[in-house]
């Protein structure tokens, strides 16, 4: 039944209460969008720009940075793929390093679980701070360790080391993998450099980021395994691997698209030849060629790349699932 | 299948000592529960027995191997757990079928198994459904199915019924002492629940503070309780603290006639059952003015509580016995049957507190 109360208008201080709110959510959405979208499609819009030379750029709308990008200036007379190559290097670094970072993390994760609440917490606050310090710094840390003279293979050589393998034909397979020259072990540039500092930067993401959903994990799991007749190998392999499959994808996969954009390691420790996109665009934005156009171009190259990465990695994902 | 002996087996953490040292025997083929309150070590040592946790001190024997040293994978006791820690990432014939698939058996085979396995516990039909999609009762029936799917020489069962609600509980208790009979495994179940322990077991080993209390069949355990822990643990009794006599136990002045092995002047406590004591006039042992305070109905049987000269009491009579209903406030008279009397050093009772 119908009372009076129920047929009353609305009492003055309700009224404005659901525009002011609608305002606020609206407002903030925009402004959310804005400012994600925004430096975005500035992005996209340079990279459609002409580059003028000996000078600054301009607007416009060709798809020669494009070009240029996949096939070289030059096609069709001549194709050249340096660009796609150094696109190639950039997912070849990140892949490497992100599985790595993971492979290592999971044990240490692993282990960090099972201990007690005082000690987790310990190493998960070192872990944090550990993040405060920059690529710039780590990247120092690793040079002074890698270099020629003062680090490793200074000790290698002042201990004895480099003899012993060269007496016992290490020294040779050093050699053909890049990681020495004729007269002792070296580690700058390498690959080995290259990707053990881009593993060592994303490290302790990979620990936090796994850390909830192990930490979380049955560990009756593993414990029936055992009394099933699994070793721990096949613990590892049957039980834990599959159940925190999602957050071990998700975790490489952060950790990879994180690793794209590396751009002071790659300068330090990788070969030049082997430089990556992310060391393009910088050098193309702010760096010795100044032409913002083609910067832009590989910026959103490199984004879309990434993008079909991800795209294609949730699918393979979900397969596995369904299997 | 073998009997398993434990010989002194102990377990301390750190300077916590979980388990005293043990001497127990599991019959082949038998079901023993091992039965105490929370955290008197009970888990423990099915967790030693499961070659999940390394003894301190002490040995575990299968038959007449020693298997202290053997890790949990070599020995392959099935264990169903608390949580049934069932593998979510695999549909339900692949949880049966988990200890065989390791172990290289064909597929096929260790899918026909896992069927097989399904049916024993009334799971037909269900293989393939994901763990997520079943009840907590269907949850347990496929932690059994896999914990007997290695065909184990003992079968461990912590809790098992601990996450299902009372009524399914009840009925699994039967429907999984009716398997173990069938398949007659040795089976060592850990509870904390007498009701379960005296439902399913052979014998009850009753555990307290890490120390075995007492061990025997169910019925032994009830009406002979070994102290005054298990006669309160196990069932209800009304417990007095007196002193020991010639002839019996003096209780707030009132000389309870029993046998009591005790030197005259001993502290002592006495339990009694609420269904031993009489409130009918035979038999007229240890008769006692008392006065009904409340009376609570269960439907099969009718508590009374009364005030006597000991303090107050509960008697309890089953639906069908041959008494007048009382009603609160009328005068009555109970007799304490002399072998209804269990008296036990009152220091023991403190310890096991």
């Amino acid at each position: 039944m119908t009372t009076i109360t129920e047929l009353a208008p609305p009492t003055e201080a309700e009224t404005p209460r659901v525009p002011l709110r609608a305002a606020l959510t609206w407002g903030l959405t925009l402004l959310t969008l804005g400012l994600c979208l925004i430096p975005l499609l500035l992005v996209v819009a340079i990279s459609f720009g002409r580059k003028i030379e000996g000078a600054a750029w301009v607007w416009d709308l060709t798809l020669a940075n494009y070009q240029r990008f996949f096939v070289g200036t030059l096609w069709p007379d001549e194709v050249t793929f340096l660009y796609l190559n150094q696109l190639g290097y950039s997912f070849w670094y990140a892949a490497i390093a992100s599985v790595l970072a993971v492979l290592t993390a999971l044990p240490f994760t692993l282990r960090l679980a099972r201990l007690s609440r005082p000690a987790q917490s310990a190493w998960l606050v070192f872990l944090l701070a550990s993040l405060t310090l920059s690529e710039v710094f780590i990247v120092m840390g690793w040079d002074i360790l890698l270099s020629n003279n003062s680090g490793l293979p200074a000790l290698f050589k002042s201990t004895g080391l480099t003899q012993w393998l060269k007496d016992t034909g290490w020294f040779e397979v050093l050699r053909e993998w890049g990681l020495a020259n004729p007269r002792n072990v070296k580690f700058k540039t390498s690959d080995f450099a290259t990707i053990l500092t881009l593993s060592y930067l994303v490290w302790p993401y990979a620990v936090i980021l796994l850390y909830p959903a192990l930490s979380r994990m049955d560990p009756a799991l593993s414990e029936a395994a055992r009394t099933m007749g699994a070793g721990n190998w096949t613990v590892l392999r049957t039980v834990i691997l599959p159940s925190v499959r999602l957050p071990l994808f998700g975790t490489t996969l952060l950790l990879f698209v994180f690793l794209l954009g590396a751009y002071v390691a790659i300068t330090v420790f990788a070969d030049p030849s082997k430089h990556t996109t992310a060391v393009a665009i910088y050098q193309n934005v702010r760096g010795a060629n100044l032409n913002a156009p083609f910067g832009a171009t590989q910026a959103v190259i490199l984004l879309v790349a990434a993008g079909i990465c991800i795209t294609l990695g949730h699918i393979l994902n979900r397969w596995a699932a369904a299997r | 299948m073998a009997g398993l002996a434990l010989k002194g087996t102990a377990k301390s953490f750190g300077g916590v000592r979980a388990v005293e040292a043990v001497d127990l025997t599991f019959a082949e083929g038998e079901l023993t529960a091992l039965l105490g309150p929370s955290g008197c070590g009970k888990t423990t040592l099915l967790r030693m027995i499961a070659g999940l946790e390394a003894p301190s001190q002490g040995a575990i024997l299968l038959g007449a191997d020693d298997i202290t040293a053997e890790p949990a994978h070599k020995r392959r006791f099935g264990m169903v757990f608390q949580s049934f820690a069932l593998f979510p990432h695999l549909s339900v014939r692949d949880n049966v079928a988990y200890s065989l698939t390791i172990s290289g058996v064909a597929k096929a085979e260790a899918a026909a198994t896992a069927e097989r396995l399904l049916d024993l516990v009334r799971l037909s039909g269900y293989g393939d459904r994901r763990i997520g999609a079943l009840s907590g009762g269907q949850r347990q029936r496929v932690a059994i199915a896999r914990a007997l799917a290695q065909e184990p020489q003992v079968f461990l069962l912590d809790e098992p019924m601990s996450a299902l609600d009372a009524k399914l509980r009840e009925e699994m208790q039967v429907e999984l002492r009716l398997l173990q009979q069938r398949l007659g495994i040795t089976t060592i179940v850990v509870t904390h629940d007498q009701r379960e322990a005296m439902t399913m077991a052979d014998q009850i080993v009753v555990m307290s503070n890490g120390r075995v209390e007492q061990v025997g069949p169910p019925q032994e355990i009830y009406h002979k309780p070994g102290n005054a822990f298990v006669a309160e643990f196990i069932g209800k009794a009304n417990f007095f603290d007196g002193a020991a006599e010639a002839g019996g136990v003096r209780v707030a002045g009132t000389l309870l006639e029993t046998e009591t092995g005790f030197r005259a002047g001993s502290d002592v406590r006495v339990a009694i059952r609420p269904e031993r004591i009489s409130l009918e006039r035979e038999p007229a042992e240890n008769r006692l003015p008392a006065k009904v305070v409340f009376v609570r109905d269960l439907g099969p049987m009718r508590e009374y509580h009364l005030e006597t000269l000991l303090g107050p009491m509960v008697v309890e009579y089953a639906l069908g016995e041959n008494l007048n209903p009382l009603l609160a406030g009328q005068d009555t008279e109970v007799s304490l049957p002399r072998d209804a009397i269990h008296v036990f050093p009152r220091e023991a009772r403190m310890a096991a507190e």
